[in-house]
């Protein structure tokens, strides 16, 4: 092309801003025409005649430009631009993400050419895909709602407006597979958004399959950048195409809201039922503004603040300053410690994120499952606001996902068992997270047949899990189900009962630091509570001193200290090994001498004790003395540590010395079975 | 070139290729009375020792870990590992930060070494390959023998010296 780069990049300029401010919601009109005639403007200043008559155009429109056609504008404008611009002009204007002009004939792309445009800009590639599956996930989310309130023209906008950016960003990046879908579905909602296509069930059915195929899609496009193999969607995505097409030719014309009395899919809350709480959170969703960052990068922040917290205390502790009388610098320094401290509780925060959007998976899964299953189902949702860690996020949505799967499954009975027990037909499935000291508490409750503790036990001794004769609490045989290869389901249906499962959520939960109760009534319903750690990046512990040594207990794995007395330690073959603590004879581990720890203590009457409890089993661990409470990050072992059992990572202390977070579950399991042994 | 002098699979080769391949700079140090080296380019940095905490369950060569600039890294005494008597850490001991890929993940760890000498430049005319030495000594781990200025100096092949100790904590169960 002849024209200057300095006129280009000005044309790209402008329109960069004007997909920016359209992207940010809501945007004057005035401030629209304005940017599209500066944009013409720009335009009219090159001397060819292409450009003079696109800058026209550009005029004319943006003179007669109502709200509903903005998109078009900018898809015109851009359709223009690009136009003019030729090939060699690189393609800027499409990493603002504005819908660019509509690929004239995507059916005749070849598949993998769409891939070209990714592959010579992998950041760009990144970025797509992560805000694409976002919004599908905001689709998926809106429909679920959508479907409780069809007529809600306002949340119907907000199937289609993310539907579209889709759709251009796709097209500006010459995916075409995906833009053609996405643009067929826009279609249909574009349709019922004008009053002209009423969504039905079949509709929300269509959408929410849509949504999962592109997200399959949209996923997968990194593996098939570089080469990788990918699903062949080719016969579904067309299926689902035709099935839209026949959609939109087979209901022409009716009045949205006419509908609107169609029986409410069974997972919906009933309309009023809690309005407040689920339609909240949309509106504050626009209304926060957000910065996406690398997570690298966020983690590293974290960090780096949890170092120049250690610096800081570390900088306190020095004796140097210590022994200072000077008043004005002991002020200046509780005064960085202030500072250091909420700016670790800020950057701690900034991993923190509600567990929303677990939770609306967990709406979509409860809908298919209750279809699947027969089984009518409502899905009450509590806490969704509730913030945790964005690890433990990502971390629990496969738990939950089993332990949902298992509630309807194996909970909640079917119809003709409910009615004879007298429940009402409507099973509730409950899910809800709160805080509990310190705890991120998330529950799955049901209200269905409950744990058969008998009929448990009486698998997990057939399955030779158990001894026959074994006598076991109630709790401890609930319990087993989280056992490897244990199901007490008769039959096998195609929702779960293969025996792969529960094993599975409860080795993930441990990985999280948390742990799993079950309090269940026969015939009443089963609550499973997962409790979880806030933040796997900090724990609140107390630190011990054994010999030159000092360990980190995690605070709530402690139910107490004391100085045992000589009348308390009582023995067994000689050895020292229980304590009664009141009535309680709890085994004690000393970890001087379980860690091999030069210098500890050895009479456990000089030592303190500190009583430990996991699942409901307690242990004594005796040390030489209690250091003190401090928050403390936790820093990985390495691979290298990986099966040191009883340790769960490293602390960096106030002197700057590495101090061993001891692992309360390890520690109880190193009680039960006698797997440890001295370092070699 | 440093490269394939690192591959373990030259060691042993009888050619003058491999030789050519794992001439280069090395960094000595000394165990007991033996000199040992080890590719510069696997060696991150050398500091004093310093506080070592110990991890229960580990081998005795596993000192533990170590504080360094925030990052937790394992530390492995050399001496120990090699089967020499253990020693107490003077003035001149010192931990070497290298870099090793234990199955293809590259991970920092310490070694203690008795003292660190200097960076040596290796010409492949210096260079012997490892002969067998029988039953008595493992030679796994050694890239090859150099002969620099009538003294012997072990070239280490470090993946595979600390390659060992990898999950190392797993094996005592």
């Amino acid at each position: 092309m002849t024209e200057p780069r300095a006129w280009n990049s000005r044309v790209d300029d402008l329109l960069t801003r004007l997909s920016c401010d359209s992207l940010v919601e809501p945007v004057g009109l005035e401030h629209v025409r304005t940017q599209l005639l500066a944009v013409a403007t720009a335009i009219g200043e090159s001397a060819s005649p292409e450009a003079q008559s696109c800058a026209d155009r550009i005029r004319l429109l943006s003179l007669d430009l109502t709200a509903a056609q903005i998109g078009r504008t900018v898809e015109e404008t851009l359709a223009g631009w690009e136009a003019i611009k030729g090939g060699d002009v690189p393609r800027d204007v499409t990493r603002a993400g504005i819908p660019p002009a509509p690929a004239p004939a995507p059916a005749a792309v070849v598949p993998d050419d769409e891939l070209a445009t990714l592959a010579s800009d992998p950041e760009m590639a990144g970025m797509f895909v992560t805000e694409a599956l976002d919004h599908l996930g905001t689709i998926e989310s809106a429909v679920l709602l959508l479907e409780i309130t069809p007529g809600d023209t306002k949340l119907l906008n907000e199937v289609f407006r993310p539907f579209h950016t889709i759709k251009g960003n796709a097209g500006a990046l010459g995916v075409a597979t995906v833009q053609e879908l996405a643009h067929k579905v826009e279609n249909l909602l574009d349709l019922a958004r004008s009053g002209k296509h009423a969504m039905g069930p079949d509709e929300f059915d269509v959408v929410l399959k849509a949504v999962d195929l592109l997200t399959l899609m949209i996923q997968e496009l990194p593996e098939r950048v570089s080469g990788g193999a990918a699903s062949d969607v080719t016969a579904r995505r067309e299926a689902l195409m035709d099935e839209v097409d026949a959609l939109i030719a087979g209901r022409p014309s009716v009045k949205t809201g006419a509908v609107s009395d169609s029986a409410p899919p069974p997972v919906a809350q009933a309309p009023g039922d809690d309005p407040g709480g689920r339609t909240q959170w949309r509106q504050d969703d626009i209304a926060q503004s957000t910065v996406k960052v690398d997570t690298r990068k966020l983690d590293n922040l974290v960090d780096m603040v949890g170092e120049l917290v250690i610096a800081q205390s570390i900088l306190a502790e020095d004796p140097a300053l210590t022994k200072s009388a000077d008043e004005r610098l002991g002020r200046r320094l509780s005064q960085l410690k202030r500072i250091t401290s909420e700016l670790q509780r800020n950057a701690m925060s900034m991993r923190m994120m509600p567990i929303r959007q677990t939770f609306q998976k967990m709406a979509r899964l409860v809908r298919d499952l209750s279809k699947k299953s027969g089984k009518n189902i409502e899905l009450v949702l509590q806490g969704e606001e509730t913030e945790l860690d964005r690890k433990v996020v990502a971390d629990i949505n496969d738990p939950l996902m089993h332990m949902v799967r298992n509630s309807v499954d194996h909970g909640i009975e079917k119809a003709d068992v409910r009615a004879a027990a007298g429940k009402p037909a409507q099973a509730v499935l409950k899910l809800s997270a709160y805080h509990q000291a310190g705890h991120i508490v998330v529950e799955i409750s049901d209200d269905g047949a409950g744990l058969n503790t008998e009929k448990i036990l009486a698998k997990a001794v057939a399955q030779g899990m158990v001894d026959e004769g074994t006598v076991m609490a109630p709790a401890d045989i609930n319990q087993l189900i989280f056992q490897p290869g244990f199901s007490t389901a008769d039959t096998i249906t195609e929702i779960s009962g293969r025996g792969v499962g529960l094993d599975v959520v409860r080795r993930n939960v441990d990985a999280l630091r948390g742990r799993i109760d079950i309090q269940t009534t026969r015939g009443i319903g089963t609550t499973f509570s997962i409790r979880l750690p806030l933040t796997l990046a900090i724990v609140d512990g107390i630190l011990l001193g054994v010999g030159a040594e000092r360990f980190v207990i995690p605070t709530f794995a402690v139910r107490e200290s004391l100085r045992p007395t000589p009348g308390q330690v009582h023995s067994v073959h000689g050895r020292e090994c229980m304590i009664q603590v009141r009535e309680r004879l709890i085994p004690i581990l000393h970890i001087g001498e379980a860690f091999g720890v030069a210098g500890a203590r050895q009479e456990i009457t000089s030592g303190t004790v500190v009583v430990i409890e996991d699942s409901g089993h307690p242990v004594a661990l005796v040390v030489d003395e209690l250091l003190g409470k401090q928050e403390v990050v936790i820093k990985s072992l390495g691979d290298t540590f990986q099966r040191v059992r009883g340790v769960t990572g490293g602390a960096i202390l106030g002197d700057g010395r590495i101090g061993l977070i001891l692992d309360a579950g390890g520690l109880v399991a190193m009680m039960g079975k006698h797997t440890m042994r001295p370092a070699a | 070139m440093m490269d394939a002098m690192m591959a373990g699979e030259e060691v042993g080769a009888q050619a003058k290729g491999a030789s050519s391949a794992m001439a280069g700079k090395y960094l000595t140090f000394a165990l007991g009375a033996e000199e040992y080296g080890l590719p510069v380019l696997k060696v991150r940095e050398i500091i004093k020792v310093m506080d070592i905490t110990q991890v229960p369950q580990v081998p005795g060569h596993v000192r533990g870990v170590i504080n360094l600039r925030g990052k937790v890294i394992p530390v492995i005494d050399l001496r120990l590992k090699f089967g020499f008597p253990s020693q107490d850490y003077t003035e001149r001991t010192c931990i070497i930060v290298v870099d090793v890929a234990l199955s293809g993940v590259k991970v920092m760890m310490g070694i203690v070494v008795d003292s660190v000498s200097e960076v040596l430049n290796v010409a492949p005319a210096e260079i012997d390959h490892a002969p067998e030495f029988g039953d008595r000594v493992t030679t796994d781990y050694i890239l090859a023998l150099a002969k620099v200025k009538g003294t012997v100096k072990i070239l280490l092949d470090l993946d595979r010296v600390l390659g060992a100790d990898e999950h190392l904590a797993g094996r005592v169960f």
